[in-house]
This record gives structure tokens, sequence and C-alpha cells, in this order.
């Protein structure tokens, strides 16, 4: 039985020594090429000794700026960013303006609100009554006797105190709406006790300056904007 | 040149608040010119054929200077 184990452990071993040169020799085979390239010493040496340093910088000297300074890119760089904040600004601006217009008042309307009126029709001491904004105004040709008395009234002591020069723009022309103020009537012209008009509604007296004299009305007779262009004509509104 | 634009980096563009009004005042003159420019090419395209060229053969009074073209 011992001879048995014996001679199974010689064949083994046998078969291994014979295997083995085999891989021994492709092993051989491959270090020494490896060591042929570089040294043909035993031990390991870096395949990069000798070399130096492999870290190559490459030269930007094509894309360098030529002259010296940095004035000019700064510049044009800022050049080119204000152009285009000014751009979307104007775009900006544009649009909010577009978004505006659109909401004011066009000018067919504009054109409507606004009455031009020949004064030279109008005969000293006379009234004419217009539509404007779909409501009266009257307009007096003052003689100059009513100017006087319009002025030299005592407008301190009124109900609603006003001198003659802040209604009016030139004495011999007054302009003001025909609306009472009391509520909303439409006076009648040379009536009432003061020589101006007189609301039939609920008996309010006006004088020649449209002031409330007498009466349940609280206001004077409210006065528009109104401009003298030239000569002759007036514009209200 | 060198001088130019430093002297303009200095006046306008170094602070904010120049830069900023720069910007939008050529904003502005811009739109004066956009507009301008615009305006000009609109009318010389059609010269003859719009209401503010042919006024004076409808209208004899040198009046009416309210109305918009």
């Amino acid at each position: 039985m011992p001879a048995l184990a014996n001679s199974t452990r010689a064949i083994a071993r046998s078969w291994t020594a014979h295997s083995l040169p085999v891989a021994r020799a492709g092993c051989s085979a491959m270090q020494t090429r490896n060591v042929s390239e570089v040294h043909a010493t035993s031990s390991f040496d870096s395949p990069f000794k000798g070399v130096g340093s492999s870290t190559k910088i490459p030269s930007f000297g094509a894309y360098r700026r030529k002259a010296s300074g940095e004035d000019g890119p700064k510049m044009f760089q800022y050049f080119m960013v204000g152009t285009m904040g000014a751009l979307a600004s104007l775009g900006a601006k544009a649009t909010v303006q577009d978004f505006l217009v659109n909401m004011s008042a066009s000018a067919d309307v504009l054109a409507q609100a606004k009455v031009e009126v020949d004064l030279a029709a109008i005969p000293e001491g006379k009234n004419v009554i217009i539509k404007w904004r779909g409501k009266p105004v009257f307009i007096r040709h003052r003689t100059e006797d009513e100017i006087k008395e319009a002025e030299d009234t005592k407008w301190e002591a009124l109900r609603d105190p006003e001198p003659d020069s802040q209604r009016v723009k030139k004495p011999e022309w007054l302009i003001m709406l025909g609306v009472c103020t009391h509520l909303g009537c439409v006076p009648i012209g040379e009536a009432g006790d003061f020589g101006g008009w007189f609301c039939p509604c609920h008996g309010s007296h006006y004088d020649i300056s449209g002031r409330i004299r007498k009466g349940p009305a609280p206001l004077n007779l409210e006065v528009p904007e109104y401009d003298f262009p030239e000569d002759g004509t007036v514009v209200i509104g | 040149m060198a001088g130019l634009s430093s002297f303009i980096y200095n006046t306008f563009l170094r602070r904010n608040v120049t830069m900023l009004g720069t910007v939008f005042v050529s904003a502005f003159a811009m739109q004066l010119a956009f507009d301008t420019a615009s305006q000009r090419t609109w009318d010389s395209i059609n010269k003859g054929r719009q209401w503010k060229d042919i006024k004076h053969a409808y209208i004899q009074k040198p009046e009416e200077d309210e109305d918009e073209e």
C-alpha cells in the first residue's frame, strides 16, 4: 500500500515536471522581450527614464495680441454690451409705448372734443350757446358797462367768491358752461335780478360774470378750458 | 488712438452710472435717427401720393394747420 502511494506521487511529480518547461519557456521569452526594449538589466526600470519631462506646453503665441495693452478689446466688448443694451431698451420702450398709445384717446375723439367758434359773428351784448362735449356753453360778448359792472362787484362777500379777472381771459368774452351748479338745468340768458342768467328750475340768479348771487346753487358757473389761438376765434377744449 | 479710447473708457464706461446714461442717451438718439430715417424713406417712396403732397390742390386757404398729415 505504501508502495502504491509512493508510485502515484512519483507519477504526479514527473507529469508536472514534464509540463513545466513549456510554461517556463513562454515566461522567459516575455521577460526577455520587455527587458531588451529598455535596458538590459534584470531589475525593473521606468520606461520613461532619461526622457526628461513628458509635459509639453503648446505655444499660444499665435493667439496672443500683437499690440500691448488691453484697452482695445475692453472698449470693443463694452461697446458691444452697450449697443446691445441700447437696442434692448429701445425695443422695450417701443413695446410699452405701443400699449400706452393704444389706451389713450384717438385722434377723432380728440378732434371732436374741441370746438372752434368764430367770434366775429357774435355782436356786442349778445349771447351764443354752442354744444361742447354734450353740454351747452355760453359765450357772451360783454359790453363796456357789463365789464365794468362785473369788475366792480364786491366779490369777496359772495357765496363763491371769485374775481372777474379769474373767470375771463379777455374781459369782453365770457365763456362758461351753461349748466346750473345746483341740479344741472340750463339757465336762461339775460334774465334774473342781476342782469346775467336765471335758472328756471329752482330760481338761481347769476350775474354778468356767471357768479351765483341768489338762489340754491352753491357755486359759480363753471369755466371750461379755452384759448384764443388768433384774433376772432376761440377754441374750447 | 490709445489716448482717445482710454479717454472714452474713463469718461463713459468706467462707472456704471455713466455707462447706463450713455446707453439710454444713445438709445434715445438711435430712436430719433431711426424714426427720422424711416419717415424720410417712406416719404421718398410715396412722393406725390400723400395728403400733405396734394393738400395745396384741394385747400386754397393757408389755414388748417391743425391737421395732422
